[in-house]
């Protein structure tokens, strides 16, 4: 937001320097878990930002964004294997459901006080677990496999159409970083327009919102409908990635959660902490996975409540606001005069 | 030509009735001050008006336009807006960012909102605070910015809840001033205070609240030589600036 930011050429070099050290590490570095890694990384900090746009600008915690996810990953993926459509059709296909659900869940929720939105979407992605895993038509429990692209001669090819790399990953870390600076972007924007100072006086004080023009509802909504297009969006390229969708990876709780825990971890509200979590915790869950075994157990679920309730007590502001944690405080005389003021305010209460 | 109606407003909060029966007009360009005891009924009064509370029964009408009931947003980008007692500023966002949030309602260019903004600001004398956060302000800052932020949202009748209560003597002068040069504007104003010595001199006319009833409406003058009202006031501490 205005003024919070470094001066404009110091943040355009760090930028230049950080998209400069993205573009190139790829290819010097030919390795393919070095790659995964880097895909995971995109994937989840655009997860984190898009989540970012409703919880941490606008206040508007969900804890079941895998919703917007699994469906952009199962669209595009039924579409590519029952019409052959490519996913970059099913993506917009994907997107444009999401936020048909995000209007069915908004247009109640935000007309209610309250935090109803986090239990909201919660349950409808463990609805949507349970139906995907007992639907036959999409696969059930097992998921889908989508069909190798392959070319005349019938070995696997690469194909920008169908968004499908079978040489190399090096395509897919490129898409990955593409999506995230897609919605890296679209929340730039979102934060330096009239949309990021009505969703942050949202976040502050709804009722002060109010009360100077801000229709808080539909704010609400709209930051919803972004969010579960950037998601969707992002679940239509993981699944592409991927090859395979099934239920648990892409409706379950701990992908909703761990898609929070980055953004939180990173720093809430901040446009840079989405990015800054990920690259910090995508590399170490990794690890710790492959050291533990499989996903989707309680165990991942456990360690990423935790670590969320520890960050709320001792560090709201995630890791981008460590700086402002051990700068020197600024001189404000108004700092001791506080507890004087809160005490008049309180007998100004009737 | 009358701006604000109210007719028969009544607010009950189960047995309690905040506001009885109250029927008042507001003038174009006038300043119209409600004065009364702590508790008599002008906050909910005002939350009824700007649509924060619905009304029990009763109506209000807004340039003509029946307003009750409506959302506070909407009732805002029409050109009726107040302050709150309880001071709310924006805690995460700055002076500036606080007052451009107000005048994003008028427009959603960034460069001509933060023009309005700094126009307010100087016009209100916190340009000095403009990057401050609004969580670090003083009392009598956060007093200024409520009506700050309101100005910028261009409203044709402002509703000020006690923005001068909890000011030092010098603080409640320049807020003194501050509501004259608004008038001045072409604004009208609905002036909450229950301090009968500084709001009297403001207002074209008061009304008088106690116990959520209307108890005595007309000139400052005639209000002071009010059996009823004296008798509201008597022996508390209101008459005069504590
Ligand atoms: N939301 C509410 N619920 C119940 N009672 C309320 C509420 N708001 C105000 N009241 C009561 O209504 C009466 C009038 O309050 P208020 O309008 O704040 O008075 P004033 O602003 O004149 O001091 C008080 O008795 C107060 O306790
Ligand atoms: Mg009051």
């Amino acid at each position: 937001m205005l003024d919070r930011r470094l001066p404009a050429p110091l943040t355009l070099t760090a930028l230049a320097v950080v998209i400069g050290i993205l573009v190139t590490t790829p290819l010097l570095i030919n390795n393919n878990v070095f790659h995964h890694t880097l895909i995971l990384i995109g994937i989840y900090a655009a997860l984190a930002q898009a989540w970012n746009i409703l919880g941490g600008f606008a206040g508007q915690i969900s804890l079941g964004n895998a919703i917007f996810f699994g469906i952009g990953a199962y669209t595009s993926s039924l579409l590519l294997v029952r019409a052959q459509l490519s996913p970059w059709l099913g993506a917009l296909a994907g997107m444009a459901l999401a936020m048909v659900l995000a209007l069915l869940i908004g247009y109640p929720v935000f007309r209610l006080a309250g935090h109803y939105l986090a239990i909201a979407t919660i349950a409808l992605a463990e609805i949507a677990l349970v139906v995907f895993q007992n639907l036959e038509f999409v696969g059930g429990a097992a998921g889908i496999s989508l069909p190798i692209t392959r070319d005349m001669q019938g070995r696997p090819t690469d194909s920008w159409w169908m968004l499908q790399f079978n040489s190399s990953k090096l395509p897919y870390v490129y898409l990955a970083l593409g999506v995230l600076g897609v919605v890296q972007v679209v929340a730039t924007l979102l934060d330096r327009s009239w949309i990021g100072f009505f969703l942050r006086a949202i976040k502050n004080d709804q009722t002060a919102a109010a009360a100077i023009g801000v229709p808080v509802a539909r704010y609400k909504l709209i930051a919803l409908l972004i969010s579960s297009a950037c998601t969707a969006l992002i679940g239509t390229f993981y699944a592409q990635y991927l090859l395979f969708v099934d239920p648990e990876t892409v409706f379950g709780l701990s992908l909703s959660v761990l898609i929070a825990l980055v953004a939180i971890l990173g720093g809430a509200g901040s446009l840079w902490g989405p990015f800054l979590g990920a690259v910090v915790l995508i590399p170490l869950a990794e690890a710790t996975r492959s050291q533990l075994g499989g996903r989707g157990t309680a165990f991942d679920l456990v360690i990423y409540g935790l670590l969320i309730m520890v960050i709320a007590v001792f560090q709201p502001a995630g890791l981008t606001g460590l700086p402002e944690r051990f700068r020197p405080r600024q001189r404000t005389s108004v700092a001791p005069a506080a507890p004087a003021d809160t005490q008049m305010e309180e007998s100004l209460r009737s | 030509m009358s701006l604000l109606e109210v007719t028969d407003l009544t607010m009950a909060f189960g047995g309690l009735v905040a506001n009885d029966r109250i029927s008042f007009t507001l003038h174009e360009g006038e300043v119209l001050g409600v004065i009364g005891p702590n508790g008599a009924g002008k906050t909910t009064l005002f939350a009824c008006i700007a649509g924060f509370l619905k009304p029990t029964r009763g109506q209000v009408r807004f340039a003509g336009e029946d307003i009750t009931g409506m959302r506070p947003d909407r009732i805002c980008r029409r050109g009726l807006v107040r302050t709150f007692q309880i001071v709310r500023a924006l805690p995460d966002l700055t002076v500036l960012q606080n007052v451009m949030v107000g005048a994003f309602l008028r427009t959603h260019a960034m460069r001509e909102a933060r023009q309005i903004a700094e126009e307010v600001l100087a016009f209100t004398g916190l340009e000095a605070r403009a990057h401050t956060p609004g969580k670090n302000l003083t009392i009598a800052d956060k007093k200024r910015l409520e009506v700050a932020r309101a100005l910028a949202t261009q409203p044709r009748l402002l509703m000020l809840d006690e923005v001068m209560s909890g000011l030092n003597a010098q603080e409640r002068q320049q807020a003194v001033t501050l509501v004259r040069a608004i008038q001045r504007r072409g604004i009208s104003i609905l002036l909450i205070e229950h301090i009968m010595d500084v709001l009297l001199p403001l207002s074209n006319r008061v009304l008088v609240l106690n116990y959520g009833k209307k108890i005595a409406e007309g000139s400052p003058d005639s209000i002071t030589r009010n059996p009823e009202v004296i008798a509201a006031y008597l022996g508390s501490s209101y008459a005069s600036p504590s």
